[in-house]
């Protein structure tokens, strides 16, 4: 057995554990975006969003379905055009819907986001028809980096999870309707009294939320292609990413997303990989029984 | 400057409120005492649009402001520092003084300068400015809610229960900045407040409700000498 076999051996599964790496970093980002979304709406207005599967598969079929196959537009046109849309959708799911039902019991809301989630399902059935859709070329093929070659998609995830990220972070943290955010979360009386019209913020904050949804849904095109179950399981594990981070914190999301995507794909390595999909419930059901607050979490100051 | 006319306000079928009018003028400290449960924060609350009142109207500088969302209430010009502070626990003393004038369009030097003021009344927030407010003592978090509601430059503050919760000496203090408030910058105050023998001495003009009714209304001086005041809520 020669030294140079061995050696190229080593380096193999190295580039094979790089790449790994790269794709549980880009998962992690999109399960990490999905507890960031949601966790923006429960600290905003108390509830649970359980449409939000059906919001970020809405995006990827206004954007697939509408833009680019229906009125032909090129790929960035329809971006900013599904983004808009989602919007004009989120203001008016924010006032007949999130807003006036924040005032009810924890199970009328609950089934109200869910039946929300349902109904855009059906509406998606009816109109788009039950075929999945793909958009040719988009964000498919790969990349080189080096010696390493990854997937265009994970790069591409990557790249605009950190963009979102830091933009949310500066209108968070810098801006006058971003602070008025952070008070709303903290305590709507005590807003209200600074002269924030807190509907508002909370309509603005749903719209933030739903405009990463279907961002979310763009870029996990090329991985599920366009179809109704295309979020079933990414926004189920960004559901988990929000609880191991710690529940209600937005760094924590992203915490618990990465701590998920890499576990999950190294796991992949040594499991076979239709155990994927467990790992990140088994890591949460631990979480909970052993840290319930989460990997950042910490009693809330009240 | 403020005008309450015969409101009454429910919590879904409890009547808190029967009937209150309330009256506040230019430059006036006026105090509402009564004990728990009389109605005192409710009165409050029906101001700023917390809760609306069913029957009856509010009238701020000879408009009516009876329906109007509390966010509104405040670009009008009145500040409420509610029971039990309410700062923002997980922003830092200075993001807390700078949400205080959310309502205001404040450039940047005017908002710096704003803060400063605020600085100089309480030297205390100074020293905590990085701080977050869920950490502060008691003390400091209700100096930072008089702070915070001082930096919009309302028209008229009202304090619920300033002093709940304050060692002795810091109450005084506290009082002596109310007094202060309201003869420097000529701001009308009106002082909730379980403490009532402090409660008169400051103010001039009083209130005194029981079971969500004026039970009693006149000049501070005079509800201090009155039998009924005295053996209620002086203690004898
Ligand atoms: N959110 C509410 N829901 C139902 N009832 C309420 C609510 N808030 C206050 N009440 C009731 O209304 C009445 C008046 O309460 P309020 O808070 O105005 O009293 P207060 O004079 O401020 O008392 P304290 O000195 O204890 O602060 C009380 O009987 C109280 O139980
Ligand atoms: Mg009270």
């Amino acid at each position: 057995m020669s030294i140079v076999r061995v050696t190229k051996e080593v380096v193999f599964l190295y580039k094979i554990i790089l790449q790994l790496l790269v794709s549980g970093i880009a998962m992690g980002f999109v399960y990490g975006l999905v507890g960031i979304e949601y966790t923006l709406i429960w600290n905003s207005t108390g509830l649970l969003n359980f449409s939000h599967e059906r919001i970020i598969m809405l995006g990827a079929y206004i954007f697939a379905g509408s833009f680019v196959l229906q009125t032909g537009l090129s790929v960035l046109p329809a971006i900013v055009a599904t983004i808009i849309a989602i919007i004009f959708f989120a203001v008016f799911v924010a006032y007949t819907i999130f807003i006036p039902l924040r005032n009810m019991s924890a199970l009328c809301a609950i089934m109200s986001t869910v039946m929300l989630g349902n109904i855009i399902n059906e509406s998606v059935r009816l109109y788009y028809g039950p075929e999945a859709i793909t958009v040719k070329g988009f964000l498919t093929g790969m990349i080189r980096i080096g010696t390493l070659v990854v997937a265009r998609a994970y790069v591409v995830i990557i790249f605009v999870a950190l963009i979102i990220l830091a933009l949310l972070l500066l209108f968070m943290m810098k801006t006058k309707t971003g602070k008025a955010m952070r008070c709303v979360a903290q305590n709507k009386n005590a807003s209200s009294l600074m002269g924030i019209d807190v509907q508002k913020n909370m309509m603005i904050t749903i719209a933030i939320s739903f405009s990463i949804c279907s961002i979310i849904g763009l870029l996990v095109i090329p991985l599920y292609s366009v179809k109704q179950s295309m979020a079933s399981m990414i926004s189920l594990k960004g559901f988990a990413a929000g609880v191991i981070g710690g529940f209600g914190s937005l760094p924590g999301a992203i915490v618990g997303g990465l701590f998920i995507g890499i576990i999950e794909n190294i796991a992949g390595m040594i499991f076979p990989s239709t155990f994927k999909d467990v790992v990140a419930f088994v890591c949460l059901i631990l979480m909970l029984l052993l840290r319930p607050s989460g990997i950042l979490g910490k009693k809330r100051i009240s | 400057m403020l005008k309450v006319n015969n409101i009454s306000t429910y919590y879904g079928k409890v009547q808190a409120l029967h009937n209150v009018s309330f009256e506040i003028k230019d430059e006036e400290i006026v105090s509402i005492i009564g004990a728990n449960g009389a109605g005192k924060s409710t009165l409050m609350r029906s101001i700023m649009g917390l809760v609306q009142p069913k029957e009856g109207e509010i009238v701020f500088k000879d408009e009516e402001i009876t329906n109007l969302k509390t966010n509104k209430i405040v670009e009008r010009g009145i500040v409420y520092v509610p029971e039990g502070r309410e700062v923002f626990p997980a922003l830092s003393v200075e993001d807390n003084l700078e949400m205080g004038a959310f309502s205001k369009k404040y450039s940047q030097r005017i908002l710096s300068n704003k803060i400063e003021e605020m600085y100089d009344i309480f030297p205390r927030l100074k020293e905590r400015k990085k701080q977050l407010a869920g950490t502060l003592s008691g003390g400091e978090q209700q100096m930072l809610a008089i702070a915070r509601g001082l930096m919009s430059s309302p028209e008229l503050i009202m304090f619920d229960e300033p002093s709940l919760g304050l060692a002795p000496v810091i109450v005084d203090d506290m009082f002596e900045v109310i007094v202060s408030i309201n003869r420097q910058q000529h701001i009308p105050i009106v002082l909730v407040e379980q403490n009532a023998f402090e409660a008169l001495r400051i103010s001039s003009r009083c209130y005194v409700l029981e079971n969500g009714e004026v039970r009693m209304h006149g000049l501070s001086d005079e509800l201090m000498k009155s039998p009924e005041v005295k053996s209620a809520y002086l203690g004898g």
